[in-house]
């Protein structure tokens, strides 16, 4: 028996005793693991989306505010990739909105969130969160990007922001799964 | 004590009847206070004011609608909503407070109207040059505070009708049903007029 037939053979054995150790009572456990081989055989990491909207994206210095050229945008969803030009813009993007299924029990999702990251050598990476798309509508967003100092910045990491959830978005949120006994500030009077 | 209550009152009359506009200019700045953030990151409407940052008044306009009134509603809705804030913004230029020793028109919270730079976008920032020379006013041309709140949606909110506060899912509700601008304005805002403003342009 050569080697690899030895090591087949050994697999094969610890299979069989696998499922001789776990006939019933782990039956789950055993689907389970079959599902996440079939979810891992056609694993892609972009993330599809059949409905889209445009966006655009502006890049500025963070402390002089000026536009800055030549960065690189990273959508993280689908790790396509833009450039900015002079103005500090990448081109109008054909953006997938994803809308979370955390949400879907709960007032009818609002937008989908995007996550983007902008690169340019001489500045920190720059993480943008939450960009809103909706399907066919425009958005446009803005990304700061700070620049490394010689003197202080002795630590460089990536800078993060959060775009927040709309407001009126979050008080549908709340209501939603408010208990009369649970007035809190109390419903929205005029 | 009568003497006293008309003093009290008399300067607040005389300020308000001189703010109108014939005699009023259109705001080309606006004075934002800056409050400190809250430690997950949200400006906190009682955090201490770090400071006063003067906007332009298009913009501060721009980076207001985006963030009251949802960018994807429709056009009717973002139109009414784009001169509530307008008047909103406006009045309070008129009026600046001063808090901690800061002077300011209005802060960047929900205590007066949620204001996030450069956050304007397409659709909202169309709504505002729209009806940037409209201005919803007091028969006599005084300039007043257009307030609103948030409202229940898929409902006119006849409640903040009565509050003379405009509901902002009661303007898109009404929107949906095809009333324009000016309807959605003077159902929720009784006894004003719409008219232009001098020497202000649009789009």
């Amino acid at each position: 028996m050569t080697f690899n037939g030895g090591l087949r053979c050994a697999t094969l054995l610890l299979a069989l005793a696998t499922a001789w150790e776990f006939p019933t009572s782990q039956k789950g456990y055993a689907q389970t693991s079959s599902e996440e081989k079939h979810q891992s055989a056609r694993y892609d990491p972009a993330v599809k989306s059949s409905k889209f909207g445009h966006l655009r994206v502006k890049v500025v210095d963070g402390r002089t505010m000026e536009p800055l050229s030549d960065a690189e945008v990273v959508l993280v969803e689908n790790g396509r990739r833009y450039r900015t030009d002079k103005s500090g813009l990448t081109p109008w993007i054909e953006a997938p909105v994803i809308r979370s299924s955390r949400f879907r029990l709960l007032v009818n999702e609002l937008h989908g969130q995007l996550t983007l990251i902008s690169y340019k050598n001489g500045y920190r990476d720059s993480i943008h969160s939450g960009v809103r798309m909706n399907e066919g509508a425009t958005t446009k967003t803005t990304i700061w990007q700070y620049k490394i100092e010689k003197t202080g910045d002795t630590r460089v990491e990536p800078v993060f922001y959060m775009e927040p959830y709309h407001r009126l978005w979050l008080i549908q949120l709340a209501d939603r799964f408010r208990k009369k006994s649970q007035m809190g500030e109390g419903y929205e009077r005029p | 004590m009568a003497a006293a209550m008309e003093l009290a009152v008399l300067p607040r009359q005389v300020e308000a009847q001189t703010n109108n506009l014939n005699n009023t200019g259109f705001p080309s700045y606006i004075r934002v206070a800056i409050r400190e953030s809250n430690p997950w990151g949200e400006p906190d409407t009682r955090g201490a004011i770090i400071y006063v940052k003067t906007v332009n008044f298009d913009q501060y306009c721009r980076d207001v609608i985006p963030n009251e009134w949802f960018p994807t509603w429709r056009p009717a809705a973002l139109e009414a909503g784009a001169i509530a804030v307008k008047m909103f913004g406006w009045y309070h230029h008129l009026h600046p407070v001063t808090v901690s020793g800061f002077t300011f028109d209005v802060d960047n919270t929900v205590n007066f109207q949620l204001y996030r730079a450069q956050s304007n976008q397409d659709t909202t920032d169309q709504a505002y040059y729209q009806t940037r020379k409209l201005a919803y006013v007091n028969p006599n041309l005084v300039i007043t505070e257009l307030p609103y709140r948030a409202g229940y949606q898929n409902s006119p909110n006849w409640q903040y009708r009565n509050a003379q506060k405009m509901s902002q899912w009661g303007s898109q509700y009404l929107a949906e049903l095809g009333r324009t601008p000016y309807e959605i304005l003077n159902f929720y805002y009784s006894g004003k007029v719409l008219t232009t403003i001098p020497k202000v342009g649009g789009l």
